[in-house]
């Protein structure tokens, strides 16, 4: 297995990895909608601006969620591409091999087909691999997206805390959670989105 | 590679075996095909890293879309491991294994070759008007395995049955019997489990006319070692791993 394979097998298998991480951040932001929507309610009239706030971020949450689960599912299949493009890749570099071992026997020629058949064939799993890659980053995008207005809301939950008295502090908290786990998602799909960009169509 | 015409008739049996380009780390095998007009058989294909020279070779005997029968005498990687590289390579092809075997061979990659599964008691592989039997060798090596007897050129190929492990470039044929068989002792003690497995192998093949017993591994016996490979293997106690 050359080095670019193995870099590739890495990358694919590393987008699981982070996006499982992904995964337990968004439950956690979703459990944190949960618990701001508790104390806004008990709040009452003190939290009214956040009300409204915590139905955005457990929105917010569960479409994380179901955009991760289905990029797990896309991950899985260019896993499998990956797994075929290296089989195909290394059936063709043993049939150019036979080409050269059988210079100069009787059946020689009769390679040919299978050799043309194999790199046809490598060449479009090449393709297909770049083709997914890029649909692939388009939807880690998608993720990155869902952190950055995590983030602007965490902001807008701070200031909605402010106001919120003897509540503050546990509405403060909430905010800190949703920032920080919008950092964490950011960080991670940051990490898919460059392993996978060296593979993207150009 | 070495290739040696073993049988000359209406169809013909080459031995291919000796790739002075193998790596040194993995043992040496022995490949044969049986040609007829228009088909060709592989038996045992061979591992991964032998597909490229085998191939080759193959290319000096029949084109590659005449190539359409391919044997495994068991599942290990050095009889079939090179299953996935076959499988891209031959568009109309079959492959006779045991059917024992059948989930385990395909981790080899076996998508467009079709699995021909040979059932516990052996059966009967015909190429154009070749028959050929496949004789039941359970327990001896493999729990499963089988090998390929030609009534008409008269030879058996044995499978694991007879294997040594030979230095590079050996001789394709037993010359000294007596030398040889210190080559095989340790090979059929450690890698045979069963006396009575041998006992019956042994008891069907003596009724075969036999003139080459070819095996995976090391030389071929022919003429009077056969019957001396047979007398030997008959009197060796077997499964001396425990």
């Amino acid at each position: 297995m050359n080095s670019q394979t193995k870099s590739q097998f890495i990358a694919v298998a590393s987008i699981t990895s982070e996006l499982s991480a992904v995964m337990v951040v968004a439950k956690e932001i979703s459990l944190a909608a949960a618990n701001a929507k508790a104390i806004a309610f008990r709040a009452g009239d003190k939290a009214k601006g956040f009300q409204p706030i915590t139905d955005f971020i457990n929105e917010l949450a569960k479409e994380t969620i179901e955009l991760v689960t289905n990029i797990n599912v896309y991950a899985l299949l260019l896993y499998r591409l990956t797994v075929n493009e290296y089989r195909r890749t290394a059936a063709y570099n043993r049939f150019e091999l036979v080409g050269k071992l059988a210079v100069g026997a009787q059946y020689a020629d009769s390679m040919q087909e299978p050799i043309t058949h194999a790199r046809t064939i490598m060449q479009d799993c090449q393709r297909q691999f770049k083709r997914d890659v890029t649909q692939l980053l388009g939807q880690l995008e998608a993720v990155m997206h869902h952190a950055r207005a995590a983030r602007v809301i965490a902001a807008n939950s701070r200031i909605e805390a402010s106001q919120a008295g003897e509540y503050l502090q546990s509405l403060q908290a909430v905010a800190e959670s949703v920032d920080k786990a919008a950092h964490t998602i950011h960080d991670n799909v940051q990490r898919c989105r460059i392993a996978l960009s060296i593979y993207r169509n150009s | 590679m070495k290739m040696t015409k073993i049988y000359e008739g209406a169809h013909q049996w080459v031995m291919f075996g000796r790739d002075e380009n193998k790596p040194d780390n993995i043992i040496d095998s022995n490949q044969y095909i049986v040609r007829t007009a228009n088909k060709c058989l592989l038996l045992e294909p061979g591992g991964t890293e032998l597909f490229a020279p085998m191939m080759a070779a193959v290319l000096h005997h029949a084109p590659v879309e005449q190539i359409t029968d391919l044997f495994a005498s068991h599942q290990d990687p050095d009889v079939i491991s090179s299953l996935g590289l076959w499988d891209q390579a031959l568009s109309n092809a079959k492959l006779h294994a045991p059917a024992l075997w059948e989930g385990y061979i395909r981790h080899f990659g076996c998508e467009s070759i079709e699995y021909v599964p040979i059932p516990d008691n052996g059966e009967t592989i015909k190429i154009e008007s070749v028959e050929l039997q496949i004789i039941p060798a359970h327990y001896l090596h493999s729990p499963c395995g089988f090998h390929v007897y030609d009534p008409v050129a008269k030879i058996l190929m044995s499978g694991s049955v007879g294997s040594a492990f030979e230095a590079a470039g050996a001789p394709v044929f037993v010359d000294r019997f007596d030398v040889h068989v210190e080559k095989m002792r340790y090979y059929h003690q450690r890698m045979m489990p069963s006396n009575q497995a041998k006992r019956a192998w042994i008891d069907k093949v003596r009724n075969l006319d036999i003139d080459i017993l070819a095996p995976q591994h090391g030389r071929m016996f022919k003429g009077d070692d056969v019957k001396r490979f047979l007398d030997w293997f008959d009197s060796l106690q077997v499964g001396t791993g425990v």
